[in-house]
């Protein structure tokens, strides 16, 4: 089929769709709502302007301004969770941490600040509240969304009990909370059991927080109740940062079960610890529209994709990335989710333009603060074997310090533009 | 056959052996190249740290736009063998051979290079400038590339990167015992640890 062919089809079978729209066949969606199609164009849409996400949709103009982008992302702000934990401890602001989305409406990107409802994959459309989007490839970079059902009291709890796991207001929120808690008080942090977004974030915000208190709080402690039997990630460095804060009291294999906040207190499957701030961050598993559109594996946490093109296993023309994905050797980092975001953008533009997919692989950069002025590292760079994305080697930095912590800004600076700028 | 469509033809039969699920692709004729038929899709996780096209704009990150191809190559090995050590470049070096470093470094070399905007105090420059009189015998006046004597250009570099550099030189921590840097070397030791900040203000604002 040409290509003159092929999108005199998809016109064909746009128009028969919104025909049945407007006989109100499919979702009785008003048929002056209608639904977007294609002007001629091929269309890209992206669903989530994340590290992923929004990375996607500038790559995929970079590699073909022929094609039509849309972004939906509701969040009118790109806010950065690497280094928000820098604001809990009042090294940061959030909004140095915030970007709008300029830079892609300037690349040509449709950024519309809507909620993906649902996809229907069968007819290749997005629903919108202001009706359908028709695509010829999806990129679905949803992100975590939490298992609240998983903590007893947490489902309704869950707007005055913190996550700060989205960069955004909680953070702040958070921020304050500890900034106000009386000298003495007990901050409780519960890290949730692998996998989830992040794996030493936790870890990062325990340092950064025992350096807060130390500092501002001498007699405070922190109680980290981890579910995991050791700290997950970058785990001699941290230990070995930690011998400075005696402020933290570290329990592995403590996984939170139920939260009271009447009583303030969490229970573990032990234990009942008493917080005067606290900071749950619960399970968690890819964003609900990757689960509404079946695109999560038997576990229904997370999905699997193709290691080369990161197309669905379970969807054709859907693609999958960031931290919603599973079945790599690559931790579900930023750094990690803007290379899927390329490593995607560039097999869609090839798959659209019939023309043969890379076999490209993604690296793992990945900082973490130790003190107001330290930080630590682990890098991870892989290759692509058999198919599949393979690790090559990783590496850690072999102790913390200030050196280290320049870099972690440089790479903000260069990651943060190559992902919205 | 251009090399190029050669090129694709191999990589789409690889592709085809070891991806046996891959998706159906339509039939016709296939668009015209783009941008990422090129090593640009090559370098995709390079700009993480070094920017777009490499030309970094933080403090403490290399710009690497620009740079020779040969030199670059050398550092890459030298990452990968262990000589220069980097938590980061460490790693990422083996995979920029395994992608082909040849065509890694042919992409950055042609790439224009923008000098550092980290802006450094003009005293520490001028500091700097009396300082760096004994540079000047291998890197010039100017601190531009000399490929032949296999230096690289300081001009215009992050002033972040050339401080942490001179650092590792003087503790002999970068490729050590390695005949060719012994000079650069010498000539660090005799630099006061004070003085380092701003020989590297200076060279960072040559232009």
């Amino acid at each position: 089929m040409s290509e003159l062919t092929r999108r005199g089809f998809l016109r064909t079978g746009s128009a028969a769709l919104a025909g049945a729209v407007a006989a109100g066949g499919l979702s009785g969606c008003a048929s002056t709502k209608g639904e977007t199609q294609p002007t001629g164009k091929r269309r890209v849409v992206v669903i989530g302007g994340g590290w992923g996400g929004a990375t996607a949709a500038k790559y995929v103009r970079i590699g073909d301004p022929s094609i039509e982008v849309v972004l939906l992302e509701p969040n009118r702000q790109f806010i950065s969770c690497p280094f928000s934990n820098l604001v809990l401890a009042g090294l940061r602001n959030i909004e140095s941490l915030s970007f709008g989305y300029e830079g892609l409406r300037k690349r040509g990107v449709q950024v519309r600040h809507e909620m993906a409802l649902a996809v229907e994959p069968d007819t290749k459309r997005v629903r919108l509240a202001s009706g359908y989007l028709s695509y010829d490839r999806l990129i679905v970079s949803p992100g975590v969304d939490f298992q609240w059902e998983l903590v007893e009291g947490l489902p309704a709890a869950k707007e005055t009990v913190l996550h700060a796991w989205k960069a955004g207001p909680q953070t702040v929120q958070l921020a304050r909370q500890i900034q106000a808690m009386p000298d003495g008080g007990v901050f409780v942090l519960t890290v949730p059991p692998v996998a989830y977004r992040c794996p030493p974030g936790p870890y990062e915000r325990i340092s950064l927080v025992a350096w807060y208190l130390k500092a501002n709080k001498p007699r405070s402690k922190l109680i980290v109740l981890d579910a995991n039997p050791n700290i997950v990630s970058k785990t001699a460095l941290f230990r070995e940062a930690w011998k400075a804060y005696p402020n933290i009291d570290y329990r592995a294999t403590n996984r939170v079960v139920a939260v009271d906040t009447s009583t303030r207190e969490v229970r573990t499957e032990f234990d009942r610890v008493k917080y005067d701030v606290l900071n749950l961050i619960p399970p968690q598993r890819a964003g609900q529209i990757a689960v509404d559109a079946g695109l999560t594996g038997a576990d229904n946490r997370w999905c699997e994709v193709n290691h080369v093109t990161y197309e669905s296993v379970k969807q054709p023309r859907i693609h999958v990335i960031g931290d919603a994905t599973t079945g790599l050797p690559v931790p579900k980092s930023g750094n990690v989710a803007n290379n899927m975001g390329k490593i995607s953008a560039i097999a869609a533009v090839a798959l659209l333009g019939d023309r043969p997919v890379q076999l490209l692989a993604p690296g793992n950069t990945c900082y973490s603060w130790v003190s107001n002025t330290e930080a630590i590292a682990v890098v991870n760079a892989y290759k692509i074997e058999g198919g599949k994305v393979v690790q090559i080697e990783q590496r850690l930095t072999p102790a913390q310090n200030a050196s280290v912590a320049a870099r972690a800004e440089g790479w903000t600076q260069s990651i943060w533009t190559d992902v919205i700028g | 056959m251009s090399t190029i469509r050669r090129l694709a033809v191999v990589v789409l039969a690889g592709f085809a052996i070891v991806l046996p699920a891959a998706p159906a692709r339509a039939q016709g004729p296939a668009s015209a190249p783009g941008p990422f038929d090129s090593p640009l899709a090559k370098v995709i996780t390079c700009a993480a740290c070094h920017g777009v096209n490499g030309n970094s704009r933080s403090d403490a990150m290399p710009i690497i736009a620009g740079m020779d191809a040969a030199y670059f190559k050398k550092q890459v090995q030298a990452y990968a063998g262990g000589a220069r050590p980097s938590p980061e470049m460490g790693p990422y070096s083996k995979q920029i051979l395994d992608i082909g470093v040849d065509e890694v470094a042919a992409f950055f070399a042609g790439q224009r290079m923008e000098p550092t905007p980290v802006k450094v105090d003009p005293a520490a420059v001028e500091r700097g400038r009396v300082a760096a009189a004994a540079c000047v015998a291998c890197h010039g006046p100017a601190g531009k590339a000399d490929p032949a004597k296999r230096t690289p250009a300081l001009a215009g570099q992050a002033p972040g990167y050339l401080r942490d550099q001179i650092r590792l030189f003087k503790q002999d921590a970068r490729n050590p015992g390695e005949a060719a840097l012994a000079a650069v070397k010498a000539v660090m030791k005799t630099v006061p640890d004070e003085r380092i900040p701003d020989i590297a203000a200076y060279y960072s604002s040559l232009r």
